[in-house]
């Protein structure tokens, strides 16, 4: 389904960028590596009408794919986008380059916390443009549930085997460790990320899959595979409830994780122009709806988003309520820990 | 005269010849040096240590890794062989029309054309719960409820992996028996052998090269898959082939990867070593 997904977003693009390449002078071509939402035809269309600017997207599953496509060299993409637990090993790999934000105008409209963040910045330069945010909720059907789930735990629930899915990623292991009562999930030692990793044990007769990708936890939803899983908040519920399975998402007792994504320049792009005609185009109001149409995410940029939201929605993605984003466990660079954390998923992998 | 011999000969191998070194040896040999590499947050660097094998060996779970997808190669091997020998008999020794011989041959080596992935998730449509299979089996009243138990585990993985792979079993067993001399099956029925006897002692030893031929192409090929884990498989089903593809990617430790696919490489070889072995041992005994 996703490669299907891929193939069709990156087919229906490649056609837009062949129409408007006959039709118009060729500005430039940006490649993004990015999620799946983040470049729909809806807001790279008008986009490459106005600058000329083509794009094409590819896809990544998790954050750990950013940095092994660009260490692979080639020059192939120009912006990459992505979450915050990431964005600063790209800058100290050196695979991405500072950003001059007297040509991003909008940058100091963007919430303080996200524009300050720490994950962005090195010596004083800005290195991300943040984009959108959320958090890492959990998610049911509806009607297989009579009573509500609150906690983690209900992902160990011996009654729910085989309906069980986890993202296949080293958040697996913050899920775990919330559960085991290890709220610093970011800075485990070594034995609670072992306690940690024997709880994943423990769970993996009871799962159906773990999820890659966006559109695989939807098609799991979908053939009635997956009953109870985490998911990215607003976005797979979105395309579900389009598809008439009603789930409904939930902040578990343990908490969540909470995620903001910030698009980057690739170090050397050849197309710098259309890579900061980009950057703007996304924090601008046409971008940030974009966002929020396809993928149910909230805005970086309130500035924008108070333009095409409605004050209930502007309130029902938190955008004016800081203390929502502080209670959320916002994602952090994991450093020279993140080899023992990707370690310790694999090694639930291999059981 | 000799050195323009010799000049021709080295003119018609060397096309080959450079191919190998420059698309076999040059990328092993890289591949070697990387091994010996240390992984250095962000990225790698270069070193000379044997950290990487040292950790293969020690960390139990590459060793479960490694062991699970032998299993996984031999079933789908095994299970190959069992339905291709079949196939390949009858095709052979039962289709009297030519014709209709090369349809059916066809039949099992055209799905190669199709995409392996469009292929391998076609059997994602038939075993799911709402799938082909369980929609049959509620429809004929076998089962009330559907079932769970055929996608996302390991038989499922061994069943797509089979369907894949299978032409590569049909096709060199196709081979030596249609080269098996139908005048060895009538002498032997001439004295009075039966059908299963002949069988047995003619036609099986005599088509044993084929099947190590076959059993040996499939048991590699799905030694290195790394599709069927991620599209039918469950929790319990990552392969070798996916831990490397997780240590260049995810891990970005490509010194742990290339390390790991050093030690695949010599497996896959000395697979290859035994097979060879066996083949020339069904040659020298029965032929």
């Amino acid at each position: 389904m996703t490669n299907r997904l891929t193939l069709l977003a990156r087919t229906s693009l490649t056609a837009l960028c062949a129409t408007s390449l006959a039709s118009s002078a060729l500005a430039g071509e940006l490649n993004i590596l990015t999620w799946e939402g983040y470049a729909d035809p809806s807001v790279i269309a008008p986009f490459t009408a106005a600058t000329g600017c083509e794009v094409s997207a590819t896809y990544v599953g998790s954050n750990d794919d950013f940095a092994p496509k660009l260490a692979a060299g080639g020059g192939v993409f120009d912006i990459v986008t992505p979450s915050i637990d990431t964005t600063y090993s790209l800058i100290e790999a050196g695979f991405v380059d500072p950003i001059d934000i007297s040509r991003v105008p909008a940058f100091n409209d963007i919430y303080e916390q996200f524009r300050t963040a720490d994950g962005i910045l090195k010596d004083g330069e800005v290195y991300g443009i943040p984009y959108a945010w959320g958090a890492v909720p959990f998610m049911y059907r509806k009607d297989k549930f009579d009573t509500p789930p609150t906690s983690i735990n209900a992902l160990w629930d011996p009654a729910l085997k085989g309906r069980i899915s986890l993202w296949d990623d080293k958040s697996a292991l913050y899920v775990a460790a919330r559960l085991n009562g290890d709220m610093n999930i970011y800075s485990l030692s070594d034995d609670e990320l072992a306690a940690a990793e024997e709880k994943l044990i423990e769970q993996r007769p009871l799962v159906r899959k773990y999820w890659a990708t966006a559109g695989e936890l939807v098609d799991l939803y979908k053939s009635d595979e997956v009953w109870i899983s985490n998911t990215w908040g607003g976005y797979q519920s979105g395309l579900l409830a389009a598809d008439g399975i009603e789930v409904v998402e939930f902040i578990p007792d343990e908490g969540a994780e909470g995620w903001m994504d910030s698009n980057m320049i690739v170090a050397g792009t050849p197309n710098e122009e259309c890579a900061y005609q980009f950057l703007n185009m996304a924090i601008s109001a046409k971008g940030q709806e974009g966002v929020f149409k396809v993928n149910g995410y909230s805005s970086t940029n309130p500035v924008a988003a108070k333009e095409f939201m409605t004050d209930e929605e502007f309130s029902a993605l938190h955008q004016d309520d800081p203390d929502y984003l502080n209670s959320l466990l916002l994602w952090e660079n994991l450093g020279a820990r993140l080899p023992v954390y990707t370690n310790a998923w694999n090694a639930v992998k291999s059981q | 005269m000799r050195r323009a011999l010799r000049l021709k000969r080295a003119l018609v191998l060397s096309p080959p010849l450079l191919w190998t070194f420059l698309f076999m040896f040059v990328p092993y040999a890289i591949l070697l040096v990387y091994s010996f590499w240390s992984q250095n947050y962000p990225t790698f660097v270069p070193d000379f240590q044997l950290g990487n094998y040292v950790l293969i060996f020690t960390d139990p779970q590459y060793f479960r890794v490694i062991l699970r997808t032998l299993k996984i190669a031999f079933f789908v091997s095994l299970g190959a062989a069992l339905i291709a020998y079949p196939y390949a008999y009858f095709l052979v020794f039962r289709v009297r029309t030519p014709s209709l011989r090369l349809a059916l041959y066809m039949a099992v080596v055209a799905p190669l054309w199709v995409s392996y992935l469009l292929r391998a998730y076609t059997w994602k449509t038939i075993l799911g719960t709402t799938g082909i299979l369980n929609s049959f089996l509620m429809s004929t009243g076998i089962t009330s409820e559907p079932s769970s138990v055929f996608l996302y585990n390991q038989t499922a993985m061994i069943v797509t992996l089979i369907y894949v792979f299978i032409p590569f079993m049909v096709m060199p067993i196709y081979a030596v028996l249609e080269k098996i001399p139908r005048s060895l099956k009538e002498a032997s029925s001439d004295l009075g052998i039966g059908r299963v006897q002949t069988f047995l002692n003619v036609t099986l030893p005599l088509s044993i090269p084929g099947i190590v031929a076959g059993f040996t192409m499939t048991f590699c090929l799905t030694f290195g898959d790394f599709i069927a884990p991620f599209l039918v498989g469950g929790p319990d089903g990552q392969m070798i082939a996916n831990v490397i593809a997780s240590q260049f990617g995810a891990s970005l430790n490509w010194p742990l990867g290339a390390a790991l696919a050093l030690i695949m490489l010599m497996i896959v070889l000395s697979i290859i070593t035994v097979s060879e072995r066996f083949e020339r041992l069904g040659q020298g005994k029965f032929a």
